[in-house]
């Protein structure tokens, strides 16, 4: 009779700390799903509660009325070898970084088109060949920072677009 | 002679006209284009064009740069005097991007160009300044 009751005293105590185990493991993963859900409202406005609730929606931008999205981009620009002086090279970097920003916004607003070409001979890549291209108008961007250093200049710049830009 | 309210005299309301009157018939009209080409990130060809319009164009000026002149009336010198400014103000307005590159064997090669379309300029030149303003 004690051996039953020892048992029975047992398994109740295992079968506690089982779903002791559960619980606990089922809880724990809660609290990052709300932070997620958080974080996400903070980037969105205010308005598009709906979305933050799906945090894949968020990930992508939509221009809104009365609402503006920035896109911000970092150039690169190398000076050429044949500078005559210091000032002179910075000039034509930046010029090169300031267009290479230019490639970059126009590609995240417009997007790049890709074109593929591999050459097979005798089972071999013989020739691989991948071109893009983007093709943009864009106006109003402006030059947010520039840095030099090491011949390497760097712009940094941005556009604000709004929903009225687009409207028809 | 005086004017009706009698604070001002009619010499000076006419005097007030011509002048006015003068200073916009003398803002003329330029036609200017401007194109860069990047190899490989870095500048391989710039080209300013600037021109005198020999029609009339249409459209209201927009936005304007102001820069400061050396009594000098040729737009072409001012320009290549303040040519940091004017370019910076330049990229403001409408730039075509074209940008190309090309992976061949895992070498990369790329141009971009970027182009001003020829855009009419009404330019107004003063005593130490010209007002420029692209017409849209």
């Amino acid at each position: 009779m004690n051996k039953v009751i020892l048992s029975s005293i047992l398994t109740a105590l295992l079968t506690t700390t089982f779903v002791g185990c559960a619980i606990e493991r089922s809880d724990k993963p809660a609290p990052t799903v709300v932070q997620n859900v958080t974080v996400n409202k903070e980037e969105k406005s205010p308005q598009t509660n709906q979305a933050a609730q799906n945090p894949t929606q968020n990930e992508e931008k939509v221009l809104e009325r009365n609402h503006t999205i920035t896109i911000s981009a970092l150039g690169q620009g190398v000076a050429p070898m044949n500078t005559t002086s210091p000032a002179q090279a910075y000039a034509l970097a930046k010029r090169a970084a300031i267009a290479d920003a230019y490639r970059i916004i126009a590609e995240k607003v417009k997007g790049v088109r890709v074109e593929g070409e591999d050459t097979v001979v005798n089972m071999m890549i013989k020739r691989s060949k991948v071109r893009t291209y983007v093709n943009a108008c864009i106006r109003s961007a402006s030059v947010v920072e520039t840095t030099f250093k090491d011949g390497l200049c760097e712009v940094e710049m941005e556009i604000t677009l709004s929903y009225s830009q687009f409207a028809q | 002679m005086r004017s009706r309210d009698g604070n001002h005299s009619f010499l000076l309301s006419i005097c007030s006209i011509i002048f006015f009157n003068s200073l916009v018939l003398s803002a003329s009209e330029y036609l200017i284009s401007y194109r860069y080409v990047v190899k490989d990130a870095t500048l391989y060809n710039e080209s300013l064009s600037i021109s005198k319009s020999m029609q009339k164009c249409n459209g209201t000026p927009q936005n304007a740069l102001i820069l400061p002149t050396e009594s000098d009336t040729n737009l072409k010198t001012v320009i290549a005097k303040n040519s940091e400014e004017f370019i910076d103000y330049i990229h403001k307005l409408n730039l075509h991007v074209e940008h190309n590159d090309v992976t061949i064997n895992a070498q990369y090669k790329s141009t971009t160009i970027l182009t001003l379309k020829t855009t009419c300029f009404e330019v107004d030149f003063n005593d130490n300044f010209v007002k420029i303003a692209p017409l849209k």
